[in-house]
């Protein structure tokens, strides 16, 4: 099966062997100290990037990979006391002998960085303008970049504050300021990942076509294989500190020569995987770097470890075909093509539509006061009639970008939010929650049991058959014995999720929440809690509502999708009916965006503001089919074809 | 099931807590600064025991150099000055631990009532403690003790009163934050009522930073109850309490030198051992 994922970037300047590399680090070391322990966070690391070329750095947390990109910048956090051996030359520089002035010069005209959260990284207190000006001769200039990056209005928006932008504007403007000084090098540090899907790619692109205009090369460093094989020419596989694999995209993704890049491969979501049964999984954690093995650093995880794997480091070699270069010493033997690993299919979920639903939600509405003793008034509408039914034992996804009012929704489902009209319905078993940061959802000074006992008790289990009751559902949602007895700082990202799920269903729910539980996790890691979840739905009979901005995580783990624009409910229908074949232009965008789905439909601008929402279809300010009639009349919500398939637009109002 | 397995064995591969190893690593110095601490504690506590003679009694010739009888000389009326100072140490030491615990617990407890509710009953509550706050606390306390008349209690009382502000502001603010964050939502959820809430899943979070801040504070209280008493607002002469017996030997500093000096110098080493034990505990606690 061919990789189902698009290669944008058009093979730009590739590797030729007479250019120098804008980027030369050989046999890279750093140490990094914390809470007085030092790590050895890259170990003997080889880097070249060549110019004009966009190379994908991609590794979990913990891999190395944030450190390596700020080595090259020679930007590591001083607090840590990094040491660093080896060599970095950039653009001829030597890194790590230029004195303080050179680095800064450097930095300024021939570097250029893009961070996760441009809000730390703009001067919240400054205005964009005076920010450009810094880096731009003029204003003139500065409008021009603005300009160059898509930013529109860019006369306007010099005046305005970081905080007045949205997340996707405030990336354009780190763009801008990366590019003014004509860089030869970009470092971009997932520079998508606080993003929504729609924007996302835009900002790809916009990378892409800025390398290829101004020949600088780009280190795209992420944790998502997918973004980076959008643009990326050459992908660096990081793990534990070592590259695992380098290897140009195509190839990489057809056939990948290291395990864990190919665990990596098996463990990405598209939307043509079979829902119907558990993803296949990669076990146990990324090493822990102050703590890694001598050998392999793969080898606890690799299905083909042998004993000599754990002796020495594997060295990186080069492997079959241009340009690639692999660390396992049995690459020549083991066959890692993508295949699918045929796990037992799930059971089909016990959906009962004549029992009594688990969830009647009827026109809801939950408005944020902005009003205050002295301003009464202006009050948003986060939610604005929301209508949704969850049959008992059935999985709905509620998908939608930062903002369409998707986590209020739970909320008030679970009573944390007051609703101002409207009714919910959740029976009268209370539902339970599992919250997207398990780790700021447990109280950290109390243990495991404790959190799960405290739930038994207010169900009124008496006290002897707590501890049993506890080590049954930790072992049921796969935690180790000795879990039971940690505080959440002692636990990974992934176990402390499992504790919070092990505290939700201990006594059952009819309903569970889910507000984006996985990701916030490594990829690894989160194909687990997914296949979690799936499994305990089937075996306790419970209903969920899955909140999820991820479109494939919706497919594989609903049987219905909601999917939710600026507190409305767009398009609502079963999972495989609606990704297939969507109806609502909002929900055609958003799928359109996936790795692998054909062409896709770039949407104009980014989600509205609650403060202003638009008249009418609330859409219609992006939407490519809008009519006259849109912006004055908000559409109604029609059935189209069978089985619950409900539609917020005109075009579905004419077809239904 | 084989559905099962792949997840079962995504447990932990990785390896057990670290936390204690911090502890027991910590550098000699904050172990020193601690052991200092228990010590004078225990000095304090022992205090009339260990003393060798009588404090209030003239046990020997008035105005004796330290000598070996009488390790810290006698005073004006040939009381043993090591006695006094010993049980000086006593009343200075637990009074002032006495006006910590008082504060923390008053304040603690306004501070996490305010930090948990919110609304108008935080407002009314920090706004009580603002006008507590805004008090010059030395000059309250001498008027207090003026106003009721001059005696060790009425001075903790007066302190007392006056210590607690600062508590419960710091530990609103703690809770406020802690309030903040999602673990109280799940809490609510997993049906965890007001009480347990703010008992255990608020309290115990502002527990560090209200430790680390009285044991800093103990050395201010140490010098704040001497002060006191050297304005004679403390305990009465003749009995033994640190700051009034460095006031009323201040007239013999220069024909004794050893009257007034002796017990400056232990107030100078509790405040010296309260502060340095303070910032170890500080060390610890960021660490762990
Ligand atoms: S070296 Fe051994 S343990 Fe490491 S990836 Fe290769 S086969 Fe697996
Ligand atoms: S109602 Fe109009 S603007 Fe809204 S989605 Fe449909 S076509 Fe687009």
């Amino acid at each position: 099966m061919s990789a189902p994922i698009e290669v944008l970037g058009s093979g730009a300047a590739a590797t030729t062997a007479t250019e120098r590399p804008v980027v030369d680090a050989a046999d890279l070391d750093v140490w990094l100290t914390r809470d007085h322990l030092e790590s050895h966070v890259l170990r003997g690391v080889d880097l070249q990037i060549a110019p004009g070329e966009i190379v994908g750095l991609v590794g979990e947390s913990g891999s190395g990979k944030t450190v390596l990109g700020m080595s090259l910048l020679r930007l590591l956090p001083e607090g840590a006391r990094p040491r660093v051996e080896g060599r970095i030359e950039v653009d001829g520089i030597d890194m790590l002998a230029a004195p303080e002035e050179a680095l800064r010069e450097l930095r300024r005209h021939r570097l250029g960085a893009v961070f996760q959260d441009p809000m730390t990284s703009l001067d919240p207190t400054m205005r964009i303008g005076g920010q450009l000006r810094e880096v731009a001769e003029s204003d003139g200039d500065a409008i021009e970049l603005l300009g160059a990056v898509g930013v529109p209005e860019p006369k306007r928006r010099l005046r305005a504050f970081p905080h007045e932008l949205s997340g996707g504007l405030r990336q354009r403007v780190m763009i801008a300021m990366a590019i003014a000084g004509e860089p030869r090098l970009i470092v971009a540090d997932e520079p998508t990942t606080a993003l929504d899907v729609t924007v996302q790619a835009q900002i790809l692109d916009l990378l892409s076509k800025l390398c290829r205009d101004l020949g600088c090369s780009l280190l795209l460093v992420t944790h998502d294989l997918a973004v980076a094989a959008q643009i990326a020419q050459r992908v660096v596989v990081l793990y534990g500190g070592r590259i695992a694999e380098v290897a140009p995209t195509a190839a990489l993704l057809e056939h990948p020569r290291h395990p864990y890049s190919a665990a990596l491969l098996r463990s990405r979501l598209d939307v043509e995987m079979d829902v119907t049964r558990p993803l296949p999984t990669l076990h146990g954690e990324p090493p822990d770097p102050r703590d890694l093995p001598v050998g392999c650093p793969f080898a606890p995880r690799c299905e083909f470890a042998r004993p000599d794997c754990e002796a020495a480091l594997p060295s990186l070699d080069p492997g079959p075909g241009p340009g690639r270069f692999d660390a396992c010493i049995r690459s020549e033997e083991i066959d890692l093509r993508p295949k699918r690993v045929e796990l037992e299919p799930w059971v089909a979920p016990l959906v009962d539509p004549q029992a009594e639903d688990a969830l009647v939600a009827a026109a809801v509405q939950v408005d944020a006061g902005s009003s205050s003793f002295w301003r009464r008034g202006s009050t948003v509408k986060i939610l604005n009639g929301v209508d949704l039914r969850i049959a008992a034992g059935e999985c709905v996804a509620l998908v939608g970008e930062s903002g369409c009012g998707k986590t209020t929704l739970v909320k008030a489902v679970a009573g944390l939010v007051e609703t101002s009209g409207g009714a919910l319905d959740v029976g009268d078993k209370s539902p339970q929650m599992v919250f997207q940061d398990a780790g700021s959802s447990l109280t950290p000074w109390l243990t495991s049991r404790e959190l799960v006992e405290e739930r038994l008790r207010s169900c009124g289990v008496p006290r002897a058959q707590r501890a049993e009751r506890v080590e049954a559902v930790f072992a049921q949602v796969g935690l180790p014995a000795w879990a039971v007895d940690a505080r959440p700082a002692q636990l990974s990202g992934g176990q402390r999720q499992r504790v919070a799920i092990a505290r939700a269903i201990v006594a059952p729910p009819k309903l569970l929440l889910c507000d984006e539980p996985t990701s916030a996790l490594d990829v690894s890691v989160a194909a687990g809690v997914l296949n979690l979840i799936g499994r305990l739905r089937r075996e306790l009979g419970m209903a969920i509502l899955f909140v999820t901005h991820d479109i494939a995580v919706a497919r594989l783990i609903a049987d219905r999708v909601a999917v939710m624009y600026l507190g409305r409910i767009v398009e609502s229908g079963p999972a495989t009916t609606v990704i297939a074949d969507p109806v609502h232009p909002y929900t055609k965008a958003l799928i359109s965006s996936l790795p692998g789905s054909g062409g896709r439909i770039k949407l104009k601008g980014s989600p509205p503001s609650l403060f202003d929402p638009p008249s009418g279809c609330a859409f219609h300010p992006r939407c490519s089919h809008a009519r006259e009639e849109c912006a004055t009349r908000p559409p109604r919500i029609v059935a189209v074809g069978d089985s619950r398939h409900e539609v917020d637009c005109v075009l579905a109002e004419e077809q239904g | 099931m084989a559905a099962i397995e792949p997840v079962l064995r995504s447990g932990a591969s990785l390896s057990r807590p670290r936390r204690w190893r911090l502890v027991r690593h910590a550098p000699l110095s904050d172990k020193l600064a601690l052991g200092m601490l228990a010590l004078i504690t225990l000095l304090a506590l022992l205090g009339p025991t260990l003393a060798p003679h009588d404090p209030l009694a003239a046990v020997g010739p008035p105005s004796h150099p330290p000598s070996w009888q009488y390790p810290l000389g006698t005073d004006e009326v040939g009381r043993d000055m090591f006695s006094r100072v010993l049980c000086g140490l006593q009343s200075t030491w637990l009074a002032a631990l006495a006006v910590i615990v008082g504060g923390v617990l008053i304040g603690g407890a306004i501070g996490l009532v305010a930090g948990a509710t919110g609304g108008w009953v935080d407002t009314v509550l920090m706004r009580i403690t603002d006008v507590f706050l805004a008090l010059p606390a030395s000059i309250l306390a001498i008027a207090v003790v003026a106003a009721i008349g001059p005696s060790l209690f009425h001075t903790l009382l007066a302190v007392s009163i006056l210590w607690w502000p600062y508590y419960a502001r710091l530990v609103r603010a703690e809770i406020r934050s802690l309030a903040a964050r999602p673990h109280i939502e799940a809490a609510r959820l997993a049906g965890v009522g007001w009480g347990g809430r703010l008992w255990r899943h608020l309290l115990p979070g502002a527990v560090p930073t209200a430790v680390v801040a009285a044991s800093l504070d103990v050395a201010n209280l140490v010098v704040l109850l001497a002060g006191l008493s050297f304005l004679g607002l403390g305990a009465q002469p003749p009995a033994p309490e640190l700051g009034s017996m460095t006031a009323t030997g201040l007239s013999s500093l220069l024909t004794s030198w050893w009257i007034p000096v002796m017990p400056a110098i232990a107030i100078f080493l509790l405040s010296l051992i309260a502060n340095t034990a303070g910032d170890s505990i500080r060390d610890l606690m960021d660490r762990s």
